[in-house]
């Protein structure tokens, strides 16, 4: 089972959830898997090309998926995917 | 009950001197070293006298005399210097003394008295709890009054960043916003007043600093960050803080910060959601690494419009206030290359690694300043763009 961590932001297109649990071997399935059940909150992270949208993080393991192996990264069970879109609220 | 008996015993064997006594003796030569704390000493100390707490003590008193020189030794009254005494008794010097009394009586008996360079009367006082804590010091208070901090917004982050940094010395606070002061503002950004709802944001911000702190710099300007001003205005600082509210500017400030090779104390808040991190000079990560651009306008409401707890941009700005005198002191392990997130419902801070994009158009090596962008147009025509290519 992977979590996904939603932002605040994301939380109402997700109904209300913090955290999203579902089965998938990659950050890719995992997103996925988020877009079944949630089409949108999936498409506030990725393009429609399935390309990570340029003001937004994906975090594995504390790390930057870019740092592993991007949307390829490998997920274990009990891993979690941090979203992380930018704010700027000040 | 142990220490007196300790004190006591001490008084029995070690040489004690009258404050007069030993002003003769250091007129005439003899060594006299002062093992207060360095925020003591910013209060005076005797002139002529060196400097050397008791922690240093055994590392470097050999610098200052060998162990067959005669070495005196003033503390606040007199235990630590008993106490001193005793552990150069050991490292086997023979003609240790100490001052009775200690400065204290040296003070109220008239003796020449000196203050460490870089610190004046109101310093001394101002800052004592900060000059005390050894990784400061006088040292560290006099990068913090050489410190030339630019405060990107004077709102929810700026105002606690605002605040403390005047308290703590900082010389020279530029604050730049072109904004006036709403009643909806206040319940974050507390370095304004209710009673100076209207006024410009930049002027009521300085007079509540200047209030706090007289001794130092404080300059407005009241502009709207561009493209045109952002370098002549950058120029002028060492250190700048994003405390902005919106897109265009963080990353115009990204960027002139890359260009002008000042680092970006960075500090975002949504919500219940905050984030902080300090990008280096010359980047590597810088902002864009991160998010290498805004989002759609409708995919990001800035503060006003989103909400957000006013103790969660106190918190953060406070941080960026810590990052700011870290870097300007040396002291400590600056938040480059990391980003903390705090979760103000969960009352949860987590730390992330961020590393630098290689194909990032502003801080990779060797890439040429691409120039400024104007975003405001940038993001509406993006929105459109990116539908119709990417989507
Ligand atoms: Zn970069």
């Amino acid at each position: 089972m992977i979590k996904i961590e939603l932002p605040d932001a994301l939380r109402s297109l997700a109904g209300g959830a913090r955290e999203i649990a579902v089965e998938a071997g990659s950050v890719s399935e995992a997103l996925d898997e988020l877009g079944r059940l949630y089409p949108e909150a999936r498409l506030r992270i990725l393009t429609r090309g399935g390309q990570v949208r340029p003001h937004v993080n994906l975090f594995v393991r504390e790390r930057d998926i870019r740092a592993h192996d991007g949307l390829n990264t490998v997920l274990e069970d009990g891993d979690s995917l941090l979203v992380v879109p930018s704010v700027a609220g000040g | 009950m142990v220490l007196d008996k300790r004190l006591a015993e001490l008084r029995d064997r070690i040489q004690q001197l009258s404050p007069a006594k030993a002003h003769e003796r250091l007129v005439a030569g003899a060594v006299l070293i002062d093992v207060r704390d360095p925020g003591e000493l910013a209060q005076g100390m005797p002139a002529g006298a060196h400097a050397l707490s008791r922690d240093e003590l055994e590392m470097r008193i050999d610098q200052l005399a060998p162990p067959e020189a005669p070495v005196m030794l003033i503390c606040a009254s007199g235990p630590r210097s008993l106490l001193a005494a005793d552990t150069l008794a050991r490292l086997g010097y023979e003609q240790v003394a100490v001052v009775t009394g200690g400065m204290q009586r040296w003070k109220r008996e008239g003796l020449p008295c000196t203050r460490p360079e870089g610190i004046d009367d109101d310093g001394a006082e101002r800052y004592a709890r900060q000059l005390n804590l050894p990784e400061i010091g006088i040292e560290g208070q006099a990068k913090l009054a050489d410190a030339r901090v630019l405060l990107v917004g004077a709102g929810g982050l700026g105002s606690p960043a605002a605040l403390y940094l005047a308290a703590a010395g900082i010389g020279t606070i530029g604050l730049v916003d072109d904004d006036r002061v709403d009643r909806s503002n206040l319940h974050r950004q507390v370095v304004h007043r209710d009673d100076r709802v209207g006024t410009p944001k930049t002027d009521s911000a300085r007079a509540t600093l200047e209030a706090l702190n007289p001794n130092i710099d404080v300059r407005t300007h009241q502009v709207r960050l561009n493209s045109d001003n952002v370098e002549e205005i950058f120029s002028n600082y060492r250190i700048i803080v994003d405390g902005s509210d919106n897109f265009p500017t963080r990353y115009l400030v990204n960027d002139a910060c890359i260009r002008l090779g000042l680092p970006n104390v960075y500090g975002a808040v949504q919500r219940f959601e905050g984030r902080v991190s300090v990008f280096a000079a010359g980047g590597r990560p810088c902002y864009r690494c991160l998010f290498s651009e805004p989002p759609d306008p409708e995919f990001a409401p800035s503060c006003s419009e989103a909400g957000v707890l006013g103790v969660v941009p106190g918190v953060i700005g406070l941080l960026q206030a810590l990052e700011v005198i870290k870097l300007a002191t040396g002291v400590g392990e600056p938040l480059i290359g990391r980003l903390l997130l705090f979760d103000a419902l969960g009352t949860r801070m987590r730390e992330l690694a961020l590393g630098p994009d290689p194909g990032c158009r502003y801080c990779a090596d060797d890439r040429e300043f691409p120039g400024y962008v104007d975003y405001a147009e940038f993001c509406s025509g993006r929105a459109s763009q990116d539908l119709e290519t990417n989507d």
